[in-house]
C-alpha cells in the first residue's frame, strides 16, 4: 500500500468492497467515527441495507458505503469558491477555510455523502482517511473491518490487492449512469 | 442506519430567495419594456417597477447569506469564478443587477434624491468630486434608458440562473430537466409584472388605465407561456427515465401534490389567467375599452404571487426528496 517516494507515479486510490462479507457490524462506522472526530448524528460511511424478494424468499445485502471520490465529482463542478477540489491521486477533498456552508455541493452529490460539521462550519465528508495515507497507512474502516469486506489500494499499481480483486471478480458501482465515475467497486455475489 | 431519510438542507430561505430574486428581475425588467414601448404612456409602469427592484432581492440576498454556514465569510466567492458553478457565475450576476437596480432606483427619485448622480462639468473635474453637477431632464432620461437596456440582460440572467441553479443536479432528477430554466424566467418576469400591478391596483388614480392595460396583458402572456412550458415538463418527465418519471410522484399524490396543483397551477396560474382573459376579452375581442378593476387586478397580481411562491417552494423542497432510484444489485 505505502511507497516510499509518493511521486514516482500517479495513484488512483480506490475501494474494492466484498458485500458478501459485510455483518453490518457498523465497527467500521465507529471506527471512522473516532479516527476523524464526526460530530455525534453524523456519518461519514455507512452501511446500506438493501432488502430484496417477496417472503419466503428474502434477502439482505449490506453495501458498504461512503464518499465515492468520482473521478468526476458533481460536487467539485458546482462548488462556488472552489473549496472542494481533486488531487492528482484522485482524492477529493475540502479546504474548509474555503467553505462558505452554501450547500450546493450536499444537493449535487447522488450519494448524500456530505454533511454539515458545524464545528468547522464548512460541509465535510469521507476523506479516504488522507492523513493516515499520507503516512502510508490504510484508512481506519479498512484497518478496522471484522469481516475483512472493505479493500482498499492503488488501482495504477498492478500488484496492488485492489488491481487483483478487479481482475479476477465481475464487480459493479453505484450509479454509474451519473457519470460521475466513483472510485469504489463492488464484487458481485 | 437512516442514512438515506430526507434532510432538507435548503429551506424556506433558499426558496424565500429564489422569490424575491425574480420578482426583482421581472420588476426591473417590465420598468424598462414599459420605458422603451410606451415611453411618457407608461411612465408610472417604469417608476413603480424602478423604486421596487433592488430591494425583494437585498432581502433575499440576506436571507441567502444567513442561510450559509460561514455567513461573514460570503465574499469569498467574490474572490473567484468557478465558470462550471452556476452558484459562482449567478452571485456575480447578481451583485451587478443589483448594484445597476439601485443606480436605476435613483434616477426614478423625485429631484432632490435623484441628484444624489452627478456627472463632471468636464474632463478635469474628474478627481474632485463635490464639483460635480446634478444630471438635467434629458440626461436623466437617457441614463434611465442605458441602463434599463444594459440591465435587461442581467435581469434575464437572474430570473433564469435561478433555475440553471437547480437544473445543473443530476443527482435531484426533478430539477435536471431543460425546462427548469425557462420555467423559472417566465415566473420570475410575472412575479415581477404582478407586483407592480399590485402596487398600481393600489394606487387609486384613474389615469393608470392604459398601463394596467399594458401589465394585464403582459402579464396574461406570460401565464400563457408558463402553462406552455409546465406540460412538456410533465409530458417529457413521464417519458423519461425511471428516475425522473418517479420524481413526478411527488407532486402527482405524493406530499407536494396540493402545493403545487394548487398552489401553483390552480391559484398561480389558472384562476389569474381567467381574471385577466375576462378584463381583456371585451378589448380583444369586441374592441371596446374597459375599465380595469383595482380590485381584480390586485387579486389576480395576489395570486400569480401566491402560485409564485409556491413554484419555488415546491420545487426546493420535492427536488431534494426525488432521487437517483436505487438501481442496486442487478
Amino acid at each position: 500500500m505505502s511507497d516510499n517516494n509518493p511521486t514516482s507515479r500517479s495513484r488512483r486510490w480506490v475501494f474494492v468492497m466484498e458485500p458478501d462479507r459485510c455483518i453490518n457490524c457498523e465497527a467500521c462506522m465507529i471506527s471512522c467515527s473516532l479516527e476523524n472526530e464526526v460530530p455525534l448524528g453524523m456519518h461519514r460511511n455507512w452501511i446500506n441495507k438493501i432488502e430484496r424478494g417477496v417472503f419466503p424468499d428474502l434477502s439482505t445485502t449490506f453495501l458498504p458505503e461512503n464518499c465515492q471520490h468520482c473521478a468526476n465529482p458533481p460536487c467539485e463542478r458546482v462548488c462556488p469558491t472552489g473549496a472542494t477540489y481533486r488531487r492528482e491521486d484522485g482524492l477529493v477533498l475540502i479546504d474548509y477555510d474555503k467553505c462558505i456552508g452554501c450547500k450546493y455541493c450536499m444537493m449535487a452529490c447522488p450519494y448524500d455523502a456530505r454533511y454539515v460539521n458545524e464545528e468547522k462550519a464548512a460541509v465535510d465528508k469521507c476523506t479516504f482517511c488522507v492523513h493516515r495515507l499520507d503516512q502510508g497507512l490504510p484508512p481506519a474502516c479498512v484497518e478496522t473491518c471484522v469481516g475483512n469486506a472493505r479493500h482498499f489500494g492503488d488501482l495504477n499499481d498492478p500488484n496492488s490487492e485492489v488491481s487483483k480483486l478487479l481482475a479476477t471478480h465481475e464487480t459493479y458501482r453505484l450509479y454509474e449512469e451519473a457519470g460521475t465515475e466513483p472510485a469504489i467497486y463492488y464484487i458481485r455475489s | 442506519m437512516e442514512h438515506n431519510a430526507i434532510h432538507f438542507h435548503w429551506n424556506l430561505l433558499i426558496a424565500f430567495y429564489l422569490f424575491t430574486a425574480g420578482i426583482s428581475a421581472g420588476a426591473f425588467f417590465v420598468s424598462g419594456l414599459a420605458t422603451y414601448l410606451g415611453g411618457e404612456r407608461y411612465k408610472r409602469i417604469s417608476r413603480i417597477g424602478a423604486l421596487l427592484a433592488p430591494w425583494p432581492l437585498s432581502l433575499g440576498l440576506a436571507a441567502l447569506i444567513f442561510d450559509l454556514t460561514k455567513p461573514f465569510q460570503f465574499w469569498w466567492l467574490f474572490l473567484t469564478v468557478e465558470y462550471t458553478s452556476p452558484m459562482s457565475i449567478g452571485s456575480w450576476l447578481l451583485t451587478g443587477f443589483s448594484l445597476l437596480s439601485f443606480v436605476y432606483f435613483v434616477l426614478w427619485l423625485p429631484r432632490p434624491w435623484r441628484d444624489l448622480l452627478r456627472l463632471p462639468h468636464s474632463l478635469s473635474e474628474l478627481t474632485t468630486w463635490n464639483t460635480w453637477r446634478p444630471l438635467d431632464p434629458s440626461e436623466v432620461n437617457i441614463a434611465r434608458r442605458i441602463v434599463a437596456a444594459v440591465g435587461a440582460p442581467l435581469a434575464i440572467g437572474v430570473g433564469m440562473y435561478t433555475g440553471v441553479l437547480l437544473g445543473a443536479i443530476p443527482a435531484r432528477p426533478l430539477w435536471n430537466t431543460p425546462m427548469v430554466a425557462q420555467l423559472f424566467l417566465m415566473s420570475a418576469m410575472s412575479s415581477g409584472v404582478a407586483t407592480v400591478l399590485l402596487v398600481a391596483s393600489l394606487m387609486r388614480s384613474h389615469h393608470l388605465h392604459s398601463e394596467r392595460h399594458f401589465l394585464v396583458s403582459f402579464d396574461a402572456m406570460l401565464i400563457v407561456l408558463e402553462i406552455f412550458m409546465i406540460i412538456p415538463f410533465f409530458l417529457h418527465q413521464t417519458l423519461s427515465t425511471w428516475s425522473a418519471s418517479g420524481s413526478l410522484n411527488l407532486v402527482m399524490g405524493g406530499p407536494y401534490t396540493l402545493a403545487f396543483w394548487g398552489g401553483v397551477i390552480l391559484v398561480g396560474l389558472l384562476i389569474p389567467l381567467a381574471i385577466e382573459g375576462f378584463e381583456l376579452f371585451p378589448v380583444v375581442w369586441q374592441e371596446h375599452a374597459v375599465k380595469y378593476s383595482r380590485l381584480w387586478g390586485g387579486l389576480s397580481a395576489g395570486m400569480v404571487l401566491i402560485g409564485g411562491f409556491a413554484l419555488r417552494y415546491v420545487f426546493v423542497y420535492a427536488g431534494q426528496m426525488s432521487h437517483f432510484l436505487p438501481l442496486y444489485v442487478r
